[in-house]
């Protein structure tokens, strides 16, 4: 395959050409209640081309690796009609690297009746109350081989095995549903879903117990929200925005995202870290071949880095990081974040929610987005918080906020960092779903917005 | 891809399972983007795999791949699946009539990227003659599709399709204040989108001149089209056969039965000309149709695909869509909102002090099954005694889709297509707005 893409390439004059190629190999199971709605094995493979010439970027992708050359041809004339417009690309190490996998169970050995059984058994236990309605429950391993070439000489084969099980349970009492839902797995294998028998009866029960809370009311509350939520506050709320192809071409948004403006608190950290092992948003090389490091977007408060892509960061004149990443050779790799968290401090759990006289303890995910200036995410659950005291179980409410405000109203950073993967991910430019990992400690912000009734 | 290599699958399917299908879909995918106002990239994505479905000692089997010198093992894991797979409750169509639907155009298969480059330079000089201080991001679509469909029950069809869309983006950072407004049309047919989407954005910028301020508190309301589909998309999951059939749809028992404002009617349609959602078939064989869905305020009919129906003791309404890479599930097709007879002018007109929604962050999330929303706005405009008085932020719009579309005040006379959804303004009553 090596001397095959290198020749293939050999052939384009261009600035610059690289070539992608993946084998894919994967196994779904879909329970919805009772019924199995899905049980199937995917085999793709396809390649993607990506040319700079004089001009900005020229892309093709493909499923039949005969059709090489012939899409290398129509890239290249793809990219001559890209006119004035010099994009540079930082300088890397030229690599040549094989990354083969070490996995405790090989999905791959393991018989489609087991994945079955497996399935089968967590649903029957996310099922097993009158008062649950349906379920939803999905399992899925993929294994992707990837190679990339470069008309620079880097020569990467990565192989990556991502194994994910995702389990909702959905109650109903007359017109009140409510769901709860667990996200497990990551880079690894089968033994990432195995015994699981725990979270999914935890699951049930958090479904049913959100039958009996009562509706949240809307108002502005000091929040105390859980690891899985502050997660997705770094993901959602920063990350995003420290995205440099946000950035690199906007003036405005350069002066507003300077490095040194100060974003929040002293303690607060706010890190993007590729390298965590085991993580979703794990890898060695991005989709451009540059080396995975660990970036701080937020140290002490302070914005200090960036997410970069090799183009994104020649333009700003700063290191690239590593986060250039595509879904699957149908995509171009674009700046995304890996894995993200905020780092964790001192305080308990128990002392951030002493210190509140009138809040909100919010749990759990049910889905986020931004537009890089307004934030919203809903939380699974929630306790109503008086005088330092959880009183009142809540459902069914959302946090908004401004991300310029809001990060100045964190007063607590708690010590307990838990990092989430699971099914699903990120999404970006038409590329969903990427798998990354979210997290951080229990943190507490004052003066959110929360919708609910 | 060969049709020989398909009917093999076909016949090797057939060696082991009562029922075999084989659904095929080949495309080229043709994207010119803009970004920071200038020509950012073309990509070209061809793409092509088929998926198997059988159906063996009655239960349903599927795989699927790309890789068709892979013949073997794309049936073998079938009948793995097939084990395990739901019962099955229905034949596959035999040979159809299908209707004769428009979802062809020549002069988008013919359509050069070059011409797609000047279209969305067009776009962008247009705006910046404007609005100089905005930023431009552009996104020009062209595809070009074949589906392709073969069982053992003698149905054996194939339709082409095509689609040309244009995604406008403008973006204005400045401190305390983002402004990004967005303008997307496609379809089947080819049209000049670049001029009116244009202009849409700079009608939309100069309503933002001013800043304006509203208090909390519930208010009469305008929603554009744009913004509709947060409502929508709950009553999308509230017809779906699928979601019915679990008994979590809060339609579930309630056929002919007032649901929404009467003035509203809603049909799926799948065979409407050159409509975004539209084709002959849907993703099992079964001839497109127009679905009536609501029926002046009344629930009429739930979607289904063949599988959902069958359990559900009805017929299939040709709601089965797919991929290569999927089974069919029920999936709406088009949406037709009917249009009623009130001019956004005079919908501006009644309101003393109220607000137009025009894009909101944060649906989907929440309880969205049972309606409830909790969204927050991102461009929206405060209306005072008829007139726009300037951009509102910073605050959240609550409510419940059902709720709101059960009182629907009036509905407007043009509509506008967003993604598959066509659909007037529709004005209401009241909403609840917090800052």
């Amino acid at each position: 395959m090596e001397s095959y893409l290198r020749q293939c390439l050999a052939k384009v004059r261009a600035e610059y050409a690289e070539i992608r190629w993946e084998e894919i190999r994967s196994v779904y199971v879909h329970y919805v209640g009772k019924e199995l709605e899905a049980i199937r094995e995917l085999r793709e493979q396809g390649g993607a081309i990506r040319v700079k010439d004089k001009g900005g970027w020229s892309f093709v992708s493909f499923n039949n690796l005969d059709r090489l050359p012939h899409c290398l041809e129509l890239a290249a004339k793809q990219a001559s009609l890209i006119k004035g417009r010099a994009i540079k690309l930082a300088p890397v190490p030229v690599v040549n690297k094989i990354f083969s996998l070490s996995l405790k169970k090989d999905p791959r050995q393991i018989s489609l009746e087991e994945k079955y059984q497996l399935c089968t058994n967590y649903n029957r236990i996310l099922l097993s109350s009158p008062q649950i309605q349906t379920s939803d429950l999905r399992y899925e391993d993929v294994c992707t081989l990837k190679y990339l070439v470069t008309s620079e000489g880097t020569y990467i084969k990565q192989e990556r095995m991502d194994t994910v099980l995702g389990m909702t349970a959905i109650a109903k009492k007359g017109h009140n549903v409510q769901s709860a839902h667990e996200g497990i797995g990551g880079i690894g294998g089968f033994e990432l879903a195995e015994d699981k028998e725990k979270e999914a009866e935890e699951t049930k029960q958090r479904a049913l117990e959100l039958l009996k809370a009562q509706p949240a009311e809307k108002g502005r509350y000091t929040v105390v929200v859980d690891p899985k939520l502050s997660g997705v506050f770094a993901h959602e709320a920063f990350g995003h925005l420290s995205e440099a192809d946000f950035l690199h071409e906007n003036e405005r948004m350069l002066k507003i995202m300077r490095l040194g403006r100060i974003f929040g608190n002293y303690q607060l950290n706010i890190v993007d870290d590729p390298t965590i092992r085991g993580e979703g948003g794990f890898y060695f090389y991005d989709d451009e071949g540059v080396m995975a490091r660990k970036t701080y977007l937020i140290k002490n408060g302070k914005l200090t880095g960036r997410l970069h892509s090799r183009e994104t960061a020649a333009r700003m004149g700063e290191a690239p990081t590593g986060n250039a990443r595509a879904i699957s050779y149908q995509f171009s790799p674009i700046v995304r974040m890996s894995n993200t968290y905020i780092e964790p401090d001192r305080m308990t759990k128990e002392e951030m929610i002493a210190g509140v006289k009138k809040g909100i303890y919010a749990q759990g995910f049910r889905g986020g987005q931004t537009n890089l200036e307004m934030f919203t995410f809903a939380p699974e659950q929630g306790y109503l918080i008086e005088n330092g005291r959880l009183v009142r179980k809540i459902r069914d409410f959302n946090l908004t906020g401004n991300i310029f405000v809001t990060f100045s109203e964190i007063d607590a950073v708690g010590n307990d960092l838990v990092l989430f993967t699971g099914p699903g991910g990120c999404g970006k430019g038409g590329q969903s779903p990427l798998p990354v990992s979210t997290g951080g400690p229990h943190i507490r912000i004052r003066n959110l917005v929360v919708g609910g009734k | 891809m060969g049709v020989n290599k398909v009917e093999n699958i076909l016949e090797l399917a057939l060696r082991e399972a009562e029922q075999a299908e084989v659904y095929q879909e080949v495309s080229q995918l043709t994207t010119v983007s803009f970004q920071a106002n200038r020509l950012k990239s073309i990509d070209n994505c061809f793409e092509g795999g088929l998926g198997l479905r059988i159906i063996k000692d009655n239960r349903i089997g599927f795989s699927c791949t790309t890789n068709l010198e892979d013949i073997k093992s794309v049936v073998q894991s079938a009948v793995d699946s097939a084990q395990f797979g739901q019962k099955a409750d229905f034949r596959l169509p035999g040979k159809q009539k299908f209707p004769q639907v428009k979802c062809v155009d020549s002069r988008i298969s013919s359509l050069q990227i070059e011409e797609m480059i000047e279209q969305g330079e067009r776009a962008i000089k247009l705006i910046l003659k404007e609005a100089p201080s905005l930023q431009c991001e552009a996104e020009l679509e062209k595809s070009l599709m074949k589906a392709n469909i073969i069982n053992n029950q003698g149905l054996e069809y194939s339709y082409d399709k095509t689609v040309y869309s244009f995604a406008l983006y403008a973006f204005l950072a400045q401190e305390g204040n983002f402004l990004g407004i967005e303008e997307e049309e496609g379809s089947c047919q080819y049209q000049d989108y670049w001029q009116s989407l244009a202009e849409r954005i700079i009608e939309a910028f100069h309503w933002c001149d001013q800043r304006a301020k509203i208090s909390s508190g519930n208010y009469p309301v305008i929603f554009t089209p744009k913004a509709l589909p947060l409502l929508y998309s709950s009553i999308g999951r509230g017809i779906n056969g699928k979601i019915v059939q679990k008994k979590v749809s809060p339609l579930g028992d309630k056929i002919n039965q007032l649901v929404l404002s009467s003035l509203l009617n809603i049909q799926d349609d799948a065979t409407i000309s050159y409509a975004l959602a539209s084709s002959p078939m849907d993703g099992e064989g079964v001839p497109s149709r127009s679905t009536c869905i609501i029926e002046e305020g009344k629930l009429k009919n739930f979607i289904f695909d063949l599988q959902t129906a069958s359990l559900m003791g009805t017929e299939t309404t040709a709601n089965g869509k797919r991929g290569f890479d999927s089974l069919p599930s029920p999936s709406v097709s088009n949406i037709i909102i009917k249009e009623g007879r009130v001019s956004f002018a005079e919908m501006l007109g009644e309101i003393k002090e109220g607000l137009i929604v025009d894009q909101i962050i944060g649906s989907g999330q929440g309880n969205a099954l049972m309606g409830d929303f909790s969204v927050n706005l991102d461009l929206g405009y405060k209306v005072e005694k008829g007139k726009i008085k300037g951009r509102i932020k910073d605050l959240m719009i609550t409510g419940n889709a059902y709720d709101l579309l059960k009182d629907v005040k009036a509905v407007g006379k043009e509509s506008r297509s967003v993604g598959a959804v066509r659909t007037p303004h529709l004005f209401f009553p009241k909403i609840s707005v917090s800052g």
